[in-house]
C-alpha cells in the first residue's frame, strides 16, 4: 500500500511538471506567423512549434546553420503535380537551423522543388521577428527538428497533345514559310 | 476625316509584326532546350507548342510582303503596341499548361507582367515551378527589358528601325545608327549578364551555401529580374529568400544599372564624358528625388517603430526604396508587412515607384528626365512671374549638352507625366470600388502602371477579372508610354469608321 502511494506521488508529482510544459507548448502555422508576427515574437513567446515542408535550398552558410525555407501552405501535402489542386499563393517562412541539430541534411542534397516534395518537418525554435542581429530580417530560429515525411518524387508526365500540336504548327509555318519565299521568287 | 488603311497598311504592319515574332520564337528556343536539359517533359512540351505558335504567326503575317509603301511613323507605333500585346498572349501558353495558374487570364496577367518588367505574379505554388518555366518568365522579363523590337533591329535592319525604336519608348539614340545602337544596348546587357551571374552565382555558393547549380540558377534569375527591373524571383519570398545582406547588395548594383539610361552606360564606357553625366538634369533629378524619397521612407518606418535597430530600418527602408524607385519590385518582406508601411513611409515608396528609373532604361514610371523638365518648368514659370516683365529667364538644362525647353517639349513632357497621374488614380479608383481601402489600391495600382511590382497583396489569384484586366492595361500602357497604344487605337478607328 505504502508502495503504491509512492508511486502515485511519484506520478502525479511528474504529470505535476510535465502537464505545464506541454501545455506552454504553442503550436502555430505559417499563415499566422504571416498575418500576427509580432504576436509569436520570441519577445512574447519564448518557443513555438510549426509545421510544413523544407523547399527551395539547404543554405549550409560557413557559420554552421542552414537556411532553408519552411512552406507551411496545401501543397505541402498535395503538390500539383501530385495532383493537388490550386489554393493560392505559397506560405513561406525562413528558418535557421544548426547543421548540428540535424546531421543527416547533409544527405539531403535538396529542398522540395518542381519534381521533389520536401521533407515534411515539424519544428520548435524561437521566432526572431524583425531581429536588430540581423538587419531586421524575420526567421524561425530552429532548436528542435522532427522529420514526419520523407522527400517525395513526383512525376512529371510529358504533354503529348502540346507536342503533337507544336510539330504540326512547325511543320505549318515552315511550310507556309517555303511557299512565300518560292512566290517571291517567282515575282 | 478618317481614312481607311488600306490592305497595303496592313501587308506592313503584319511584315514587321511576323519578323519580330520570328525572332521571339527563336528566343523561346532556350527554354525548350533548359527543359530538355532538365528532363522536364511537360514543359518542354508546352515550349514545342508556342515555338510553332509564334512560327506560324510569323509565317501568316510575313506571306505578303508589302510592294508599293515602306513603313512609316503610325505603321511602326502599331507594330509596337500589338507586339506587346500579342506577344505574352502567346507567351503565356506554358505558364497556361504547367497547371499553375487558374485560368488564361492570370497566364496572360503573368507573361504581361513579365514582359513588361513589372513583377506582378499570379503563379500558385511558386516554389515548385519547374526551372525551365521559371527561367522563361525570367527571360521574358529580359527580352521585355532590352525590348524586343531592340532584339528584332539587332537581327535585321532598314530604315523601318528608327520608328520602331522610338515606338518602344526610347529617346535618345546613342550612335548614329539605331542597329547599331539597339547592338550596343545587347552588348551592354550581355557584359551585365556575365558579370552579375557570375557575381551572383558566386556570393550564392560561397556566401549562402547554395550547391553550384542552384547558386547558377539563382545567379541567372535575379539577374534577369534585377538588371531588367522586372521583380520576379524563383522562390515565392522574392529576395528576402536569401537572408543576406551581401546579396542583396549585389541585386541592388544590378537593379541600379537597370534603371540607368543606356546613353549613361555609353558615357560612362568611354570615359572622357564621366564628369558630363553628373550635370545632366536627368542624373540630379534621380539623385535628388532618391534621396528624398529615402529620407520619408526612413522617417516613416522610425515613426511606426516597425524596427528597433537603426541596421534594419536602414537595410530595410534602402532596398526597398531602390526597389521601387528602379521600378524593379524586389522585396525582402512579406505582402502583408508592406501594407503595414504606412503614413509617410507609404507615402515615400509609391512617390518613389511613380518616379521611376531614366529614360532609355528598362526601369519604368513617369521617368527622371520628365520630373526634372517638369520642375524645371515650373521653376521657370514662377520666376517668370516673380520677376520685372523685362527680365529674361533661361530656359536652358544640361542634358548631354547644353539644350532649350521650348513650349513644345514642356507640353509633351507634362502630358505624359498628367497621363501617368491619371492613370495611377483610375487603376485606384477601380481597386477602391472592389472595397479595397485607398491606400491599398493607389499603391497597386501605381506599382502596376509603373511597371513596378512590389505588392500589398491586392494581386491574388483570387482578385476580381476586371481588376486584373486594369492592371493589365496598366501594365501595357505604363511600358509603351501611351503614344504607341494611343496609335494602336487610332488606328482601329480608322480602320472601323473611316472611307
Amino acid at each position: 500500500m505504502k508502495r503504491l502511494l509512492v508511486v502515485a506521488s511519484c506520478a502525479a508529482l511528474l504529470l505535476g511538471v510535465a502537464l505545464p510544459a506541454g501545455a506552454q507548448e504553442i503550436v502555430v502555422t505559417v499563415e499566422d506567423l504571416l498575418d500576427s508576427p509580432e504576436e509569436y515574437s520570441v519577445s512574447r513567446v519564448p518557443e513555438i512549434v510549426v509545421h510544413g515542408e523544407l523547399i527551395g535550398d539547404f543554405g549550409q552558410r560557413p557559420d554552421g546553420v542552414v537556411w532553408a525555407q519552411l512552406n507551411g501552405d496545401a501543397y505541402a501535402m498535395a503538390p500539383l503535380l501530385a495532383g493537388g489542386e490550386l489554393a493560392g499563393p505559397n506560405l513561406g517562412i525562413g528558418v535557421r537551423i544548426p547543421a548540428d541539430l540535424w546531421p543527416e541534411l547533409a544527405d539531403l542534397a535538396e529542398a522540395g522543388g518542381y519534381r521533389l516534395r520536401g521533407p515534411l518537418v515539424r519544428l520548435t525554435g524561437a521566432w526572431r521577428y524583425h531581429d536588430p542581429a540581423r538587419g531586421g530580417e524575420s526567421y524561425l530560429d530552429v532548436t528542435g527538428i522532427e522529420v514526419y515525411g520523407e522527400p517525395a518524387l513526383l512525376e512529371d508526365r510529358a504533354g503529348w497533345l502540346p507536342f503533337a500540336l507544336g510539330v504540326f504548327l512547325l511543320c505549318a509555318a515552315a511550310a507556309l514559310a517555303l511557299a512565300t519565299r518560292r512566290r517571291e521568287q517567282e515575282h | 476625316m478618317l481614312i481607311r488603311p488600306s490592305g497595303e497598311d496592313l501587308r506592313i504592319i503584319g511584315f514587321y509584326l511576323g519578323r519580330i515574332f520570328y525572332v521571339v520564337a527563336a528566343f523561346t528556343g532556350l527554354p525548350l532546350l533548359w527543359a530538355l536539359g532538365g528532363r522536364e517533359w511537360a514543359p518542354a512540351s508546352s515550349f514545342v507548342l508556342t515555338i510553332g505558335a509564334f512560327a506560324l504567326i510569323a509565317a501568316a503575317a510575313t506571306a505578303r510582303p508589302p510592294r508599293e509603301k515602306a513603313l512609316d511613323w503610325s505603321h511602326g507605333m502599331v507594330v509596337v503596341a500589338l507586339t506587346w500585346l500579342v506577344v505574352p498572349a502567346v507567351g503565356s501558353l506554358p505558364l497556361a499548361l504547367s497547371g499553375h495558374l487558374a485560368n488564361p487570364l492570370d497566364a496572360y496577367f503573368d507573361a504581361m507582367s513579365g514582359l513588361t518588367t513589372t513583377g506582378l505574379s499570379l503563379v500558385q505554388d511558386l516554389d515548385h515551378l519547374a526551372p525551365s518555366l521559371n527561367f522563361w518568365r525570367h527571360l521574358l522579363h529580359f527580352l521585355g527589358g532590352q525590348g524586343i523590337i531592340i532584339a528584332a533591329l539587332s537581327l535585321f535592319a532598314g530604315g523601318a528601325g528608327l520608328t520602331l525604336y522610338y515606338g518602344e519608348a526610347r529617346e535618345e539614340r546613342i550612335l548614329p545608327s539605331v542597329t547599331s545602337t539597339a547592338r550596343f544596348i545587347w552588348g551592354v546587357s550581355l557584359v551585365h549578364l556575365i558579370f552579375g551571374v557570375a557575381a551572383l552565382g558566386a556570393i550564392a555558393h560561397y556566401v549562402l551555401g547554395f550547391s553550384p547549380i542552384r547558386s547558377l540558377f539563382h545567379g541567372l534569375m535575379i539577374f534577369f529580374a534585377g538588371f531588367d527591373t522586372g521583380g520576379f524571383a524563383p522562390q515565392s519570398t522574392s529576395v528576402g529568400y536569401y537572408h543576406s545582406a551581401v546579396f542583396e547588395a549585389g541585386a541592388a548594383v544590378l537593379m541600379v544599372a537597370g534603371a540607368m539610361s543606356f546613353g549613361l552606360h555609353f558615357a560612362l564606357w568611354r570615359g572622357p564624358r564621366r564628369a558630363d553625366t553628373l550635370r545632366n538634369l536627368e542624373t540630379r533629378t534621380i539623385i535628388s528625388t532618391f534621396s528624398f524619397c529615402l529620407i520619408v521612407v526612413f522617417i516613416g518606418l522610425a515613426t511606426l517603430g516597425l524596427y528597433d535597430g537603426v541596421l534594419g530600418l536602414t537595410r530595410k527602408g534602402l532596398f526597398h526604396v531602390l526597389s521601387a524607385h528602379t521600378g524593379t519590385g524586389f522585396s525582402t518582406v512579406p505582402s502583408s508587412e508592406l501594407a503595414a508601411w504606412g503614413g509617410l513611409s507609404f507615402v515615400g515608396i509609391a512617390l518613389a515607384m511613380a518616379l521611376g528609373g531614366m529614360a532609355s532604361s528598362t526601369a519604368g514610371g513617369v521617368k527622371s528626365l520628365r520630373v526634372g523638365l517638369t520642375l524645371k518648368f515650373l521653376k521657370d514659370q514662377i520666376k517668370e512671374v516673380l520677376l520685372p516683365e523685362n527680365a529674361v529667364v533661361s530656359q536652358a538644362y544640361h542634358q548631354s549638352g547644353r539644350k532649350r525647353l521650348t513650349p513644345k517639349v514642356s507640353q509633351a513632357v507634362m502630358l505624359v507625366s498628367l497621363l501617368y497621374v491619371a492613370m495611377f488614380l483610375i487603376g485606384g479608383a477601380v481597386g477602391m470600388a472592389y472595397g479595397y481601402p485607398l491606400q491599398d489600391a493607389l499603391f497597386e495600382s501605381v506599382s502596376a502602371g509603373a511597371n513596378v511590382g512590389l505588392s500589398v497583396g491586392i494581386t491574388d489569384p483570387g482578385m476580381p477579372a476586371l481588376l486584373e484586366v486594369t492592371y493589365l492595361l496598366e501594365m501595357w500602357l505604363g511600358r509603351l508610354e501611351f503614344v504607341a497604344v494611343f496609335s494602336l487605337v487610332g488606328f482601329l478607328l480608322s480602320w472601323m469608321r473611316g472611307r
